[in-house]
């Protein structure tokens, strides 16, 4: 494991866990699931996230950083990434019917049959939409990988510095002590909905910012 | 009540200039009539509601004329921020807590005393008041509720009728995502992006392409939750299915020792109540259980309502039968005195401003 990419993970722990918390918490509640079950939704959302940044150190041993020190393509590629995200958090909040209101007999439209085929997609694009934050840290995650002499080198740094942001993800399933009131689960949802329009506005501004310098 | 309102309006120094002794004439007759009014006739939301949708509406034209004269513009530059000039209002309270406890401050750009609207004046204003009303604040307190409860009275029938409970919720959320993103972001995130009265208060500065969306979704929203939605349902829906200050504010009913109470042997499920209440606060769900929901803000829309008696102010603790008139009269005092000494600085102020610009005008 290399050592400085997991250290520089873990200082910035309570900055990734605070950056992901208004889309993983109302998610969380939204989900109603007990604590045990939380730690799988968990290692969705992670699995997500450690996608983002296993990709973002291939782009980084491939390219040199070229494409993403490019403000205009950095902006596009995440303004893309986020409306596609908004959207599914806002068909979460506002249209996806809970277990208890729609049974297998319920008409379902093609987004809810495909999170009832694939349900670790939303937890896995919330994980990889919100890893995508340009912070101090990622950015220097970013030059150190695209300092290593291998890919495996790089892709072994970006692992180390997302088990380090991950250390305080631990925390994160005791949200399941309130799955016994139902009323939250729906609070949740509509928070997560909310959040949607939120990421809506951040990916096109994004994506209208990098369209702009192109 | 009078000698109060004196006191408090005149803030124990009688005006001098003649257009400051007519505005407060007219207000100390305004607020002692509906307070007698209320007294003689039994009736409580009725009179309220005068005032309360008064004090809204001189709020808005006393607020403005002051940003106007003070700054020149409703905006509000980054320069009056970084100087700690900007108003504090009720609403940012919950998004504050986590910060404060987290870093030791406060995320908002206004100063910590020293003026009218300095924050720990509110963080004062708001404890004390809600102590001893609960959620009552909104109803009688709140400098923005009179907004859409006067729009939820300009029809006499409902257009909309039935509005799906499940948008009860929505407060909840709001007030779940904003505290998450306030300590995320350490903002004010309500203030920078949701709050539907920055329409008739202040709003940022129009200097970039963020600032026009945030103005276009200030307006859409006063629009729809402040004026529209609540006309069609007659019901306050900014105040019962947005406001976040109003979600956090329903805990405070279970620590005030006011509630309002229903004997489901009295009530002869007319529904009158659940057809009236302005904030979803009672159902025969709650009807069976012989109280309101949490969300009750007090008003007495539905006691004016119920003919037979069946809702009724209560003190908790008390007995339910017996003294209904004294629990009333025991909440209504300190509910009045606070609208009244809210609302008396305002109404006083806008009848200042309104006189000067029929005279001179000019507001100033």
């Amino acid at each position: 494991m290399k050592l400085d990419g997991f250290i520089l993970g873990l200082s910035n722990g309570v900055a990734c866990l605070a950056t992901c918390a208004p889309v993983l918490i109302p998610y969380l509640l939204g989900e109603g699931k007990g604590i045990v079950r939380n730690y799988w939704v968990i290692g969705q959302f992670l699995c997500g996230r450690l996608l983002g940044y296993l990709l973002f150190a291939f782009l980084a041993w491939t390219v040199s950083s070229a494409i993403l020190q490019e403000a205009s393509q950095r902006n596009m590629i995440i303004g893309v990434a986020y409306i596609l995200f908004s959207g599914l958090l806002i068909f979460y909040g506002f249209f996806k019917k809970t277990n208890a209101t729609c049974e297998s007999a319920c008409n379902k439209n093609k987004y809810q049959r495909l999170l009832a085929i694939w349900p670790a997609l939303l937890p896995a694009a919330a994980g990889f939409a919100t890893g995508l934050s340009f912070c101090p840290p990622f950015l220097l995650a970013f030059t150190g990988a695209a300092e290593q002499t291998s890919l495996m080198m790089s892709l072994l740094f970006f692992f180390s510095f997302f088990l380090g942001t991950s250390m305080l993800f631990v925390l994160a399933p005791f949200v399941g002590v309130f799955s016994r009131f139902s009323v939250l689960q729906i609070v949740g949802k509509l928070a997560s909905g909310i959040m949607g329009f939120y990421y809506l506005y951040s990916g096109s501004i994004m994506l209208i910012g990098g369209l702009k310098i192109l | 009540m009078m000698i109060i309102t004196v006191m408090m309006l005149s803030k124990g120094k009688p005006p001098m200039e003649p257009v400051r002794q007519i505005a407060f004439i007219l207000t100390f007759v305004l607020v002692n009539s509906i307070f007698f009014l209320m007294i003689r006739t039994g009736e409580t939301d009725r009179w309220r509601s005068i005032l309360f949708v008064t004090y809204a509406v001189c709020f808005v034209i006393s607020f403005i004329s002051n940003l106007i004269e003070a700054r020149g513009s409703m905006a509000v530059s980054q320069a009056n921020m970084i100087e700690g000039l900007t108003p504090f209002c009720h609403i940012v309270i919950p998004m504050t807590i986590i910060p404060a406890a987290l870093t030791k401050t406060i995320i908002f750009p206004g100063t910590i005393i020293g003026t009218k609207t300095a924050i720990a004046g509110m963080f004062v204003l708001w404890i004390g008041s809600s102590l001893a009303l609960g959620k009552g604040f909104c109803s009688w307190v709140c400098f923005f509720g009179g907004l859409d409860e006067g729009f939820s009275r300009l029809f006499k029938k409902a257009r909309i009728k039935n509005v799906n409970p499940k948008w009860n919720y929505l407060p909840y959320a709001v007030l779940l995502l904003i505290v998450l993103a306030s300590a995320v972001t350490l903002a004010p995130f309500y203030c920078e992006w949701l709050c539907p009265f920055k329409t008739v208060t202040e709003y940022p500065e129009i200097t970039s392409a963020k600032t026009v969306i945030q103005a276009i979704i200030f307006i859409s929203l006063f629009i729809a939750l402040v004026m529209v939605l609540p006309a069609l349902t007659k019901r306050r829906i900014q105040c019962s299915l947005f406001c976040p200050m109003g979600a956090f504010q329903s805990w405070t009913n279970k620590i005030n020792v006011f509630d309002v109470r229903v004997d489901p042997e009295k009530c002869i499920e007319c529904k009158k109540c659940i057809q009236t209440c302005p904030t979803f606060s009672i159902n025969e769900e709650t009807i069976a259980k012989g109280k309101t929901a949490i969300t009750c803000m007090k008003c007495g829309k539905c006691i004016d309502a119920c003919k037979q008696g069946a809702i009724f102010y209560h003190i908790k603790g008390t007995p339910l039968e017996g003294r209904v008139e004294i629990y009333r009269r025991l909440f209504i005092y300190p509910a009045f005195i606070f609208l009244a000494t809210m609302s008396g600085g305002f109404v006083q102020d806008a009848i200042v401003k309104t006189i000067k610009l029929i005279i001179t005008g000019s507001m100033f």
